[in-house]
């Protein structure tokens, strides 16, 4: 087996190279086939895209994780089994294996009305709610990983006005949660996360518990158009090849290796290299507080009026312009500035000189004097 | 010190907020080293400003009093130009008094903000307080237009008063006449 600093080099530095994921995989692969660790995929208020994501994964593939490396007993998007007959895999996994099993949940938890705004099935004739679901499977796993922004931080299920009262995984639950952000996640970052757990336990994790293996440095630090960032040669809109922060790029604000990495399966693209900016979908303030997207700064929210802070600047400025110039129009008029003016530009009156101290001039003052000491 | 590199703070700030050369940088790599030299000296020079306000307990003249919320009205007048005579105060006026307490709390938060999008990784976990990342970018840019509004404002009122106290603000040294 290899050494955890070798799989997380790997991972790192050569996710974008194909065949190095699978070469790894398949020494890590045969080794534990028979210790797979059992997985329940839960699908909450989600559009699914982290699951498209997984089936998108090439190396490993998806028929190679659930052969190899997980035993994935529960998966909304891709099980044929419906009723009682899904739902009783979880119950059969909660009794058998406590502590044992990985939940992933995928999506925001509704909590309104007690959770029936998200059912995943019927449990004794009643609805089973999400909230029920992720707080009883997630109490006995082992671990529990969120995966994509919506089950991490609420993502775009929880945006304003949420009306289902959506929230993230860690919300609703008292223990750690693993969160693998992405709108939606890197088929690498799921996997390797996955691996990770099954082969070494928990990865290290950044202050907002994101794997550091896939969200330890800014897009913009590894962007490959940080020259023209550097140079100051932007893209004014969209569909320009140049660096996009004039357009709204997020990329120095969102941790994520998307620029060498690369989307999908394949690793052939990523928004910027497609002239697009970085919108920040892996950032925990994803979409209320990066939206305009094309726009620096986010909007801001008061009751009943929405304002770009861009606005708020003009404004202020606009306001302090209007006030200084009046009152300096006033002041000239009313003979005040003339008057300190002519009293400033006075030669001083002969006598005494009174200085005040300011603190500026005790410090020099006290230099002077330990200066003149020493000589 | 505090001023000329605020100055400079404010520009290049403005610059890497919205890249132009009405701001006077040609490059983003020019104004992101202006803003990172002048980030130190102002930094340091506040942090050595508030130790001298503390240890010569300075900070009582620049905090409002209840005297001076009563003497306010009068100021405020005086400024309006509904009253000609000028009221004279020990050394603050009410006016600056109000300035300089807004400013000792939003400089700190302007070098914790700055702080953390300097220090993106490693001070992460100060950016959990704001929601992250991108909120502190709204922080930073939100109180530079406060203070940037507030220094021009104290700047212009200390030309109208004295053209001592202009120097003052760039040189340190208060020479009245």
């Amino acid at each position: 087996m290899i050494s955890r600093n070798k799989f997380s080099r790997v991972f790192q530095k050569h996710g974008s190279h194909s065949g190095v994921t699978a070469r790894l995989g398949t020494s890590l692969l045969s080794k534990g086939k028979r210790n797979r660790l059992p997985v329940i995929w839960l699908g909450t208020n989600t559009c699914a895209g982290d699951s498209i994501s997984l089936l998108n994964s090439l190396d490993p593939g998806y028929r190679a994780i659930i052969s190899d490396l997980i035993d994935l007993r529960y998966y909304h998007f891709g099980m044929p089994a419906e009723g009682d007959k899904s739902t009783g895999v979880l119950e059969d996994t909660l009794a058998e294996r406590p502590g044992e099993y990985v939940l992933i949940v995928e999506g925001t938890i509704p909590t309104r009305s007690n959770g029936l705004y998200c059912v995943i099935g019927n449990r004794r004739g009643k609805p089973f709610t999400a909230l029920d679901a992720v707080q009883e499977l997630g109490a006995a796993a082992r671990y529990v990983v969120a995966v994509g922004t919506c089950a991490s931080f609420g993502g775009p299920y929880a945006a304003h006005p949420n009306p289902s009262d959506g929230k993230a995984v860690h919300k609703v639950l008292d223990r750690q949660v693993i969160n693998v952000p992405g709108c939606p996640a890197h088929p690498d970052w799921i996997v390797g996360t996955l691996a990770h757990l099954v082969w070494y336990g928990e990865p290290e994790l950044d202050e907002y518990n994101r794997p550091t293996l896939f969200y330890g440095e800014t897009i913009h630090n590894l962007c490959q158009r940080r020259h023209y960032f550097d140079s100051g040669i932007f893209s004014a809109h969209p569909g320009e090849p140049w660096c996009m922060y004039k357009a709204g790029c997020k990329g120095p604000v969102t941790f994520a290796d998307c620029p060498y990495r690369q989307w999908n399966g394949e690793h052939l693209n990523w928004p910027v290299k497609a002239n697009t900016p970085c919108i920040g979908c892996v950032s925990p303030e994803f979409p209320d507080h990066t939206e305009p997207f094309f726009e620096h700064l986010p909007d801001i929210h008061l009751p009943q009026v929405t304002v770009n802070a861009n606005r708020v600047g003009a404004v202020t400025g606009v306001l302090t312009a209007i006030g200084i110039g009046g009152h300096l129009v006033a002041s000239i008029i009313k003979g005040r500035l003339p008057k300190t003016l002519k009293k400033g530009f006075s030669p001083a009156k002969p006598g005494i000189e009174i200085l005040q101290t300011t603190p500026a001039q005790i410090l020099v003052d006290s230099i002077k004097k330990m200066l003149k000491k020493k000589r | 010190m505090l001023a000329p590199s605020f100055l400079i703070l404010v520009a290049s700030g403005l610059y890497i907020h919205k890249p132009s050369r009405v701001w006077g940088f040609r490059s983003m790599d020019s104004a992101r080293k202006a803003h990172f030299i002048a980030q130190y000296f102002f930094g340091f020079y506040f942090l050595a400003r508030a130790y001298y306000a503390v240890v010569t307990r300075d900070y009582r003249k620049i905090f409002p009093g209840v005297k001076d919320i009563i003497a306010l009205p009068k100021f405020v007048a005086y400024e309006l130009f509904l009253k000609k005579k000028k009221p004279k105060y020990p050394r603050y006026n009410p006016g600056q008094k109000l300035l300089y307490s807004q400013m000792a709390l939003l400089f700190p938060l302007q070098i914790i903000t700055g702080a953390v999008l300097y220090l993106t990784g490693k001070l992460q976990k100060l950016s959990r307080f704001f929601g992250g990342l991108n909120n502190v970018r709204l922080a930073h840019y939100l109180t530079t237009v406060g203070l940037s509004s507030m220094v021009a404002g104290h700047i212009y009122f200390a030309l109208t008063d004295s053209v001592e106290k202009l120097k003052s603000i760039f040189t340190g040294y208060f020479k009245p006449k």
